[in-house]
């Protein structure tokens, strides 16, 4: 029977990420098109117990691919891993989240592997003829393409966090453990990796943010940005104009050049909307905007606004949110 | 030592997209076409690790003719000369087809150090080309660099780049890959001097017929769309259709300071009530 695969991304203490979870349940919903077993697939130093949290998912068994080689994630060695395993039990298809190591180590998969692939869909489907296919952005969210994979195999996509909500359902979990090929890698060394410890949700994974911009006008008062972004629990980001101002850093940047993030609530203060700007944020579900120029692009591109000075509107607004919890 | 920056083109970030007439593809009449922001930073890179190493620069681009211009524009900022694989057909060829006819040329200079490519293109957003190089010439690579350190004498290099939750430092051993992310560095203008000694320099145009496919792996059928190893069916414009619902003041556009505390209190029960969002 045909094997769905999915990658398995932890964070930095072994935790599955919810990113995880949302492809595994895309997983689900294409095997019950396609009668095919879901796999998830961990390739790693080591994978702890995470199989109940995987089957809870929809995972019908949890390939182990370990080796103390795989410490700290490195393209090559995880690409070789990873491409050893597809070669042994040829899954029809692999999907993982869009986070920045799949971007990193999948290219190489699918050219060790001569499979296809596609990243950051927005939406995975199988055709009568199973392959698959899929929707993605192109031209800075100007465009929106549909993709089909052609008589290849795999075919790899990865999938935009939040995209999919995840949703429980129930697969064994049954555990598969594998030994990793991985080449010795005298060409390159990990020197040093620093966590930084967030006080907020990562961008691409955020529930909601609120972002400033050019408006806000300094690094001090990013904090109003700050204070309405933890009385909701959101992440906080920033226009490209605001990072070049030097008010904050690049890793903030929302747009184009920045991150592309998808959260179910998008607060836009002091930003005027560009082009680019929208390309990271434009496929988020609700976006709102605070902006005291009522002829600003944004409010062509919101669900709900204000236009009203942002230094009287955030203090109020953020007093109401607290009120809710 | 030797460095290869891979270049695209793409068009302007501000030009409008529209379909063409088989709905496959986009309509270029018209489009401005500019260098990749991304791979801006890959060249001044590369031409500040030339003015700290005395490092030869090679640009390297695929495209159709009008691909000419970015690499001159790469030119035009320091490079030493440049290679241009012509491929008319070029945008429909995948990445992988477009990945091994870049490596071959790379592997048939036979001595380069290191290769700076943009983290993706800004159009396609494919994002696997360069990275594709790398594991074509099986060489190590480091993508989205924040901060590049050369180190000649011991051919290694030192990057830095943002990883899930933090960053890292990783060093790799010439010949090695590394792709550009913004901040980086601050791109320089092409000087208009820069600009009349870019024409001069020299340039080795490749048509892709002139390439052996054969000893790459591929056939005439790998290139192209139909070769692709995925198709588009369809390209759709979105249309931006949000609801518009924004609170203004009773006497003006602006919410005055008298109404701010109505204005907030509204939103958010909008926010909760209606979008249920919060
Ligand atoms: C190749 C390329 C890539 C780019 N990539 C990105 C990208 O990734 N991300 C990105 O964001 N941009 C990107 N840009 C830049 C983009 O074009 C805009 O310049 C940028 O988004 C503007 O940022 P902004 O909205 O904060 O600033 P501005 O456009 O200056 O807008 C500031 C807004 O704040 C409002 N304001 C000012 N004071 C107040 C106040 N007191 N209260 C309320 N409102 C106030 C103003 O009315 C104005 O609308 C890119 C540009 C190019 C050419
Ligand atoms: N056709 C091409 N010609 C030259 N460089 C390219 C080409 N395609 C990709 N690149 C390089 O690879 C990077 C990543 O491209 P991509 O993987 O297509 O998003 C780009 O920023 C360029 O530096």
């Amino acid at each position: 029977m045909s094997e769905i695969w999915v990658l398995v991304d932890t964070t930095a203490d072994g935790k599955v990420r919810n990113v995880t979870y949302e492809v595994l349940t895309a997983a689900v919903k294409l095997k019950e098109k396609n009668s095919a077993t879901v796999a998830a697939v961990f390739v790693g130093e080591s994978a702890g117990a995470i199989e109940g949290d995987l089957g809870k998912y929809g995972a019908d068994k949890v390939y182990k691919v370990e080796d103390p080689a795989l410490n700290d994630f490195n393209p090559s060695a995880y690409a070789s891993a990873l491409s050893e395993a597809i070669k042994k039990h040829n899954p029809d298809i692999i999907l993982g989240g869009n986070t920045l190591q799949n971007q990193d180590f999948l290219p190489r998969v699918s050219a060790l592997t001569s499979g296809g692939l596609v990243l950051d869909a927005v939406d995975v489907d199988i055709s009568s003829s199973s392959t698959l296919s899929i929707k993605r952005y192109r031209y800075s969210g100007k465009s929106i393409s549909g993709i089909t994979f052609h008589d290849v195999k795999p075919m790899i996509a990865t999938i935009r966090p939040n995209t999919f909500k995840a949703v429980e359902s129930s697969g064994a979990g049954e555990v598969i453990q594998e030994t990793a090929q991985v080449p010795s890698q005298e060409n390159i060394k990990v020197l040093e990796t620093k966590l930084v410890p967030k006080d907020r949700p990562e961008l691409t994974e955020a529930d909601k943010i609120v972002s400033g911009g050019r408006g806000v006008a300094s690094t001090e008062n990013f904090e109003l940005i700050f204070n309405i972004a933890d009385s909701i629990g959101a992440g906080a980001g920033a226009s490209r104009a605001a990072v070049d101002s030097g008010y904050v850093p690049y890793e903030m940047q929302v747009g184009q050049t920045g991150k592309v993030v998808a959260p179910n609530l998008y607060i836009a203060v002091g930003i005027s909307g560009s082009v680019q700007h929208y390309a990271g944020m434009g496929s988020s579900k609700v976006i709102v905007a605070i902006n005291k120029d009522p002829d600003a692009p944004i409010f062509q591109k919101c669900d709900y606004g204000i236009c009203g000075d942002l230094f009287e509107v955030l203090p109020a607004l953020t007093e109401e949110f607290k009120k809710l919890s | 030592m030797k460095i290869v920056v891979i270049v695209r083109q793409t068009p302007d970030t501000e030009a409008k997209i529209a379909a063409n007439s088989s709905g496959n593809g986009i309509d270029e009449t018209g489009l401005k076409w500019i260098l990749n922001p991304f791979d801006e930073f890959a060249v001044e890179e590369a031409v500040k690790i030339k003015e700290s190493t005395g490092a030869e620069v090679v640009i390297l681009g695929i495209g159709p003719d009008r691909a000419l211009e970015t690499i001159r524009t790469a030119l035009a900022m320091g490079g030493d000369s440049a290679i241009h694989i012509k491929d008319e057909n070029f945008g429909a060829t995948d990445s992988y087809a477009t990945a091994k006819l870049i490596a071959s040329k790379i592997k048939a200079m036979g001595d380069v150090d290191l290769i700076l490519a943009g983290k993706k293109w800004i159009d396609e957003e494919s994002g696997q080309v360069a990275i594709q190089v790398a594991a074509e010439l099986d060489i190590p690579q480091a993508t989205i660099a924040t901060k590049v350190d050369v180190d000649d004498a011991a051919k290694t290099v030192k990057v830095q780049s943002e990883i899930e939750g933090g960053q890292r430092i990783i060093e790799l051993n010439f010949p090695a890959l590394v792709t550009a992310e913004r901040g980086l560095n601050e791109p320089r203008y092409a000087s208009l001097p820069g600009i009349m000694k870019a024409k001069k320099k020299p340039l080795e145009e490749v048509t892709v017929d002139a390439i052996n496919l054969e000893e790459l792996g591929l056939a005439q059928e790998n290139l192209g769309a139909d070769g692709s190893r995925y198709k588009i069916d369809n390209i759709d414009i979105p249309v931006i259709n949000r609801s518009l619902n924004v609170l203004k003041g009773g006497n003006s556009d602006m919410v005055e300071s008298a109404e701010v505390q109505a204005a907030a209190e509204n939103l958010t029960k909008l926010l909760r009530e209606e979008a249920k969002i919060i």
